[in-house]
């Protein structure tokens, strides 16, 4: 949701009050039906009044609920020539990682066809954290591997890119690989990590801003 | 009075005289003891085993405790202008009792019925009678600035003299249990302090505070502690096996509602110092009491509430007080607009905000309105039918129209039920301001109309991860209806109906894929939040 709307406050002022207002003053201690009636349907107008906006404030493209809630970050070539992530910040500390649109995993002809989630010592995609606490995630470093993304001729590791928890890995990947292509920056992300404070404030030093990012990879 | 054996019907007189001078001043106090109190009285002292009387006596048991303990009715010597003195007298000239030495604190309850303690400034205070202490109250009520409507009187008194007690019956249970009038007196009639101090109390005041003893918010309370029973409680606590009777902290429990506790004798262990060879003597454990207890009086209302649905116009305006690092979210909060204009109505020390449920911040609360309960802690007055209503218009007509009220009133304490009822149970029906990536068609408003009671997956939003349990949670989808707004093809207003729980912009624009299925996968493109508001919340109760 947007900052750009303006109040719908200012226009309850403005709402002339409609003759049948008066009437239910009066009936007010018996309430016939008919009064309730007509008191319901003038809620339901003034209702609405305050629901519809005002078209002209809207903007064309709004921007979007990660661009709205997230801070974005990217890590270009991270451990490897070409493998490009990007780490989204909510407000909250929450980071969500997944491949930049530069991954070299995208040039390759054919396509991404499997993303395969057991690598290192467990398979990701096998464990549950439990509570609010986040009981039993497991504790990795930013170079730490998430999952292997396999196309035609070639594989890539993907890493955590910040040391943290693991609070989740998208298994959707699992049966859906294709969703890396069709939005790696949405639904085709990798893993969900909780870094501590500290960590955080480590890792940012080494990411790159939206704009420097684009900047490097010459993007428009 | 002298201490001499009168020939009854000459002291007989001269009592009647000073007790009936005595009684006028009070004739409020019930039906027939406008001129019979002191009749009364004489009768029930005759009545006494003399003999018993004297042995009470002589070891320092007040006569209010020597009265009660042989099982006289309250109201027979409980009268409001009774002084210790008069009682004290009557007993010792009926019973040729001749007491020796200068005032003593009684030995089983320590100065309480003979209205001694010690106040907050430590002042040794000892009043004549049930009437003093009554006008003490009434000044602390009227001085607290509280408006009464009824009272609920309450005593509370350390342990150690339900003890002293209970040592003192089974030790007079040794002595007395072959003689004939034992069985009668003795173990069902003992009346306990709480209960004659509260009835002497209670009339007085129902005059001076010019209203009835009830079961009331309003309460008096009065607190008895005693630096002996502080000290010694935890050694009691852990020398001995737990007791029938026994409380923690040493303070008999406050709540209280017997009018005559019940005393059976066997229950209660031995009085250690009791001789068992011959005729028993009579002990209290203790032989001398200095010091009377200490005493606080208290009065307050136990928490009233007010309930209504509030209504927020604004995106600005957090439900409750948000504060993060000294600084406050949004500009302001419900709880703190309708508690601010509520608690100075009440003249009340502190409120407490309660919802059925709750909005984000930058989420308008419109329609019915959310059901709210407001509790307010000792408040001095409660509000009338009138004055609710000038509130309910004082928030609706305040200018910066962030907050609105309906259907204000005060609501007794079912007032929590009918609101937990509300929040997990009922269906919550909102309007989002939803874009789409492309122009909308009238296939997707007629598909979307189609969808009833659609059941939907969501993993906990990531906006909420950090404080809450990773759960995958269904919720159902009651119903939807697309309207089009006219100048936009892109833009539309989503109205729907689900089950409350549900994340609602998490089921706009999906979360990552994260809630399944979403507005954007029902219409195959991404689809945006801009707005949300709550348009009914559905309880018929409030």
């Amino acid at each position: 949701m947007s900052d750009v709307m303006v109040d719908h406050t200012q226009k309850l002022e403005e709402t002339a009050v409609p003759n049948n207002l008066e009437q239910q003053d009066k009936q007010d201690e018996e309430q016939p039906q008919q009064s309730v009636q007509e008191n319901a349907e003038y809620e339901d107008e003034e209702l609405h009044k305050h629901l519809v906006p005002d078209i002209i404030q809207l903007p064309l493209i709004p921007p979007s609920a990660v661009e709205f809630n997230f801070a974005s970050y990217f890590a270009p070539d991270f451990m490897k020539p070409g493998n490009d992530q990007y780490v989204y910040r909510h407000a909250n500390g929450l980071c969500v990682v997944g491949l930049a649109s530069t991954h070299l995993a995208f040039k390759d002809k054919g396509g991404i066809t499997a993303v395969d989630f057991n690598v290192g010592k467990s398979d990701r995609s096998g464990m549950k954290v439990t509570g609010k606490r986040k009981k039993n995630a497991q504790h990795f470093e930013s170079n730490t591997a998430l999952c292997k993304v396999c196309t035609n001729g070639d594989s890539y590791i993907v890493r955590c890119c910040v040391k943290g928890s693991l609070l989740e890995v998208n298994e959707r990947l699992i049966k859906q690989p294709e969703l890396l292509h069709s939005s790696a920056d949405r639904e085709g992300y990798i893993a969900i990590i909780m870094p501590k404070p500290a960590d955080w404030l480590k890792v940012k030093a080494s990411l790159l801003s939206l704009e420097e990012f684009k900047k490097l990879r010459v993007l428009c | 009075m002298s201490n001499e054996v009168e020939s009854p019907q000459v002291s007989d007189a001269m009592e009647v005289a000073q007790l009936s001078s005595l009684a006028a001043v009070d004739s409020h106090a019930g039906s027939c003891e406008a001129e019979m109190p002191s009749r009364l009285l004489n009768d029930a002292v005759r009545s006494l085993p003399y003999h018993v009387v004297k042995d009470l006596l002589s070891i320092g048991v007040c006569s209010r405790c020597v009265l009660r303990i042989l099982g006289t009715e309250d109201h027979i010597y409980c009268h409001s202008s009774f002084s210790q003195s008069m009682l004290c007298s009557v007993l010792e000239e009926v019973t040729s009792f001749k007491s020796e030495g200068d005032f003593q604190f009684c030995s089983v309850c320590s100065g309480i019925l003979q209205l001694s303690y010690r106040d907050d400034k430590e002042t040794l205070v000892k009043m004549k009678s049930p009437n003093d202490m009554a006008l003490v109250i009434a000044e602390l009520v009227k001085k607290e600035g509280h408006q009464v409507d009824g009272f609920s009187l309450e005593v509370s008194i350390p342990q150690f003299i339900l003890e002293n007690e209970s040592s003192l019956l089974s030790g007079m249970k040794k002595r007395y249990e072959s003689e004939p009038w034992f069985q009668e007196r003795l173990l069902s009639k003992c009346v306990s302090v709480k209960d004659v101090l509260k009835f002497a109390i209670t009339k007085p005041l129902e005059t001076l505070l010019d209203t009835k003893a009830s079961a009331s918010s309003f309460r008096i309370r009065l607190t008895y502690t005693h630096k002996m029973a502080l000290e010694n409680s935890v050694e009691r606590n852990q020398g001995f096996k737990r007791r029938k009777i026994g409380t923690e902290n040493g303070l008999q429990n406050v709540n209280d509602e017997s009018v005559v506790a019940n005393k059976d004798c066997s229950d209660y262990p031995a009085n250690e110092t009791i001789a068992v060879t011959g005729r028993s003597s009579l002990k209290v454990p203790i032989d001398k009491v200095s010091e009377p207890c200490h005493l606080v009086y208290l009065c307050y209302r136990t928490h009233i509430y007010l309930c209504g649905r509030y209504l927020k116009y604004s995106r600005n305006v957090s439900q409750t007080r948000w504060i993060i690092d000294e600084e406050r979210m949004g500009e302001a909060s419900v709880e703190e607009i309708i508690g601010s204009n509520i608690l100075p109505m009440c003249r009340g020390d502190n409120y407490k905000f309660h919802a059925a449920g709750r909005e984000d911040i930058d989420v308008r609360m419109l329609g019915s309105g959310r059901p709210f309960l407001l509790e307010i802690q000792n408040a001095r007055q409660v509000p009338s039918k009138e004055t609710v209503k000038e509130i309910e218009s004082k928030i609706n007509g305040l200018e910066n129209k962030l907050v609105g009220v309906k259907n204000l009133q005060v609501v007794g304490s079912q007032g929590w039920t009918l609101m937990r009822e509300g929040e997990a149970e009922k269906q919550k029906q909102y309007c989002a301001l939803v874009w789409i990536s492309r122009p909308l068609e009238d296939e997707d408003v007629c598909s979307i109309s189609l969808l009833h009671d659609m059941q939907i997956l969501q993993k906990t939003p990531i906006r909420v991860l950090h404080r809450r349990s990773p759960l995958e949670r269904e919720k159902i989808i009651h119903w939807m209806k697309i309207e089009r707004i006219a100048e936009s093809s892109q833009y539309f207003l989503l109205h729907l109906c689900t089950q409350a729980g549900t994340y609602i912009k998490e089921f706009v624009h999906g979360d990552f894929g994260r809630t399944q299925p979403s507005i954007g996968s029902i219409l195959g493109c991404r689809a945006e939040i801009l707005q949300l508001d709550v348009t009914d919340v559905k309880m018929d109760s409030f």
